[in-house]
């Protein structure tokens, strides 16, 4: 019944309907997340015996006088505002030509969905080969116009672009689909009315589509933050299993990955997280107040 | 400013054609209503009109001016659709701001503009308002403010009052009328509801399947229906309709016998069939049964039978008891004959002394 008061027999059968989700997430995601949180404040601890004898703040002042930790927060930032913006004008500019289009549309939207569902790993190969320094198509289309070649994923300088570059063609598969929707779902009526009320077309796209697809880019935006900002696998695969050349695309979770696995410093590794985690929810309450004034549902 | 259709037609993929060869011209400053069944191309029509739409073959003019080439952009009409398409992420002053701000005029200006229009459609005290939160009715003013707002000769309504209440409908055909006749801008209005179309234009264009059945004022349209669609569309109740050979002589000594031969339907309006005798305005008389007879305050409404065939009346003075015998005089105004084509032969004005 819609009515239904709830008792403690309703109460108990709904959790009972929860439970099967619950553990799963309890046991994979809360649970890690608590325990990361406590294991960023162990500062003597001994992971053969789980005993922990000293807490405190030592992890985050490591970080803190770390170069190496200051080089992550650089690039992941430098990572995330050069691949997000991108991504949201790319997509939607191809969005808006895919939308244009009726020959052949479905096989074009297929082909720009690939990149999605390709692996990483694979798709890091084939860059790989683009960004040859003496055989990358790159480097041949850049002779046309008199560029000498540059050693992408060798120098330093190119590296973190030829990451940026990568990135934003992965993402743009999903993020052209979530777009085209959007475009779907904005009513024909209302770019007559806005002919009717002498809009040319430049005119129809800022006074019509963009506001009328903000909720769209928000989406977009924030899931491209949150992305880019955990951007691990791409790295891994581009560069061999190393943070690019004298570190120049080592990320916080890549800094974090090191601390963890190879140098086995478990507590400054869940420092490194918990100070992601911040920064993620500091840029991310951002945008929500952002909405809050310039999204229309 | 004057709108002339010349022989324009439509077709969608080119073999299917919707219109057929439409000529009409609507006068200056009147108000046209575009009244057809659903499906009929009465929207397609206003679409051509606005520009949304560019016919397969004709000439369109406003005024002079051949305007069949130009987009809705040139063409500078206002229009109101059927769901209103107001901006949902902008304020109501701004959508009627809006049409200002594309043609570039200074913001005081467009803001004093909007307040006035907002005033003369009775939206004013809601301008900060996003559309979303505005009642049906309010939206509806908003629209036709906001298809007003760059004074164009031309004002266009798809089907208005359709998302409105039955009571909200009637106040706000009069608002149109209102507003129309202020501001003298010809305006064509599309409906579906004779009701609406009767109450609120100078002149109708009945359409069906793409052609133009009759166009002329109300009062015509109902006392000459040109021919049997138009008879059966206006009018509530609708007319009677029965065939020419469910008579048996009653008609022989009142209708030329020529037009007798050539006629097939007969078409008797509700009111044209009287208990008791009218004199000279009596074309005949007929005999037949009371099947049922229903009073709802005060409307008196009797279902006969005339030859196996119904007929309904509602100009019945006497109470009335089922299965009783009833003479009725048949009117010489509400009664018609058509041929094969459906074209009327016989009755309204012509045959009226």
């Amino acid at each position: 019944m819609l009515n239904e008061k709830p008792t403690l027999k309703s109460t108990g059968k709904a959790l009972l309907y929860l439970l099967p989700m619950l553990i799963i997430t309890i046991t994979f995601n809360i649970y890690p997340i608590l325990k990361s949180f406590i294991m960023s404040f162990y500062t003597k601890y001994d992971f053969f015996r789980d005993i922990v004898s000293q807490y405190g703040f030592d992890n985050f002042k490591f970080l803190f006088s770390d170069p190496d930790f200051h080089i992550a927060v650089k690039n992941t930032l430098i990572f995330v505002i050069g691949v997000v913006p991108l991504t949201v004008i790319i997509s939607l500019a191809i969005a808006l030509l895919l939308n244009r289009i009726t020959w052949l549309s479905g096989l074009f939207r297929t082909v720009y969905f690939l990149p999605f569902v390709t692996s990483t790993v694979a798709i890091a190969q084939v860059w790989h080969w683009i960004y040859n320094g003496d055989y990358g198509l790159l480097n041949y289309f850049l002779s046309f116009f008199g560029v000498n070649a540059i050693s992408w994923l060798e120098s330093p300088h190119y590296a973190m672009l030829a990451l940026i570059i990568m990135s934003v063609w992965k993402n743009l598969g999903f993020n052209i689909v979530l777009f085209l929707v959007g475009l779907n779902n904005i009513n024909e009526r209302y770019y007559q009315a806005a002919k009717i009320d002498g809009a040319n077309t430049w005119h129809q796209f800022t006074n019509v589509t963009v506001p009328l697809l903000s909720p769209i880019t928000f989406l977009v935006s924030v899931n491209g933050v949150i992305g880019s900002f955990k951007v691990f696998d791409e790295i891994f695969a581009l560069f061999n299993g190393t943070p690019g050349p004298s570190k120049s695309a080592l990320t916080i979770v890549y800094y974090l990955y090191q601390k963890f696995y190879t140098e086995w410093k478990y507590g400054i590794a869940a420092a490194s997280g918990v100070v992601l985690f911040f920064m993620i929810l500091l840029v991310t309450v951002f945008q929500l107040w952002y909405s809050k004034r310039h999204v229309h549902y | 400013m004057e709108v002339t259709f010349k022989d324009v037609s439509l077709s969608y993929d080119g073999s299917r054609e919707i219109l057929h060869r439409l000529n009409f011209t609507i006068p200056e400053g009147t108000l046209v209503s575009i009244l057809g069944p659903s499906g009929c191309g009465k929207s397609t029509t206003l679409m051509m009109i606005s520009g949304l739409l560019a016919p397969t073959s004709g000439h369109i003019f406003f005024g002079d001016e051949d305007v069949t080439k130009q987009d809705a952009l040139q063409r500078k009409v206002g229009m109101v659709f059927q769901n209103y398409a107001l901006y949902p992420h902008l304020k109501v002053l701004d959508n009627i701001m809006f049409p200002l701000k594309m043609a570039k005029v200074p913001k005081a200006e467009r803001r004093e503009k909007a307040i006035k229009l907002a005033k003369l459609v009775h939206v004013d005290d809601q301008l900060d308002k996003k559309p979303g939160s505005l009642s049906g009715g309010q939206q509806q003013r908003v629209a036709i403010a906001r298809a007003l707002a760059k004074e164009p000769s031309l004002l266009l309504l798809d089907e208005p009052l359709s998302n409105l209440d039955a009571r909200l409908r009637i106040e706000m055909r009069q608002e149109i009328r209102r507003i129309q006749q202020e501001t003298g801008v010809t305006t064509i209005f599309v409906t579906h509801d004779q009701d609406e179309a009767l109450h609120i234009s100078d002149h109708i264009m009945v359409l069906n399947s793409g052609k133009i059945q009759q166009f002329s004022s109300a009062e015509t349209l109902y006392d000459n229906p040109s021919n049997l669609f138009i008879a059966q569309f206006i009018g509530e109740p609708v007319i009677n309709t029965i065939d020419i050979e469910d008579f048996d002589d009653e008609l022989t000594d009142h209708v030329d016998a020529e037009i007798l031969k050539r006629a097939k339907k007969v078409g008797i309006r509700p009111e044209a069939l009287q208990d008791h005798d009218t004199g000279a305005d009596t074309l005949a008389t007929i005999t037949t049964k009371v099947k049922t007879f229903e009073k709802f305050g005060r409307e008196k409404n009797a279902l006969l039978d005339f030859h196996g065939k119904r007929l309904l009346t509602t100009e019945i003075e006497a109470e009335l008891a089922e299965g009783q015998e009833l003479p009725l005089y048949l009117q010489k105004s509400g009664f018609y004959l058509f041929d094969q084509e459906g074209t009327r032969i016989f009755g309204g004005d012509q045959d009226v002394e």
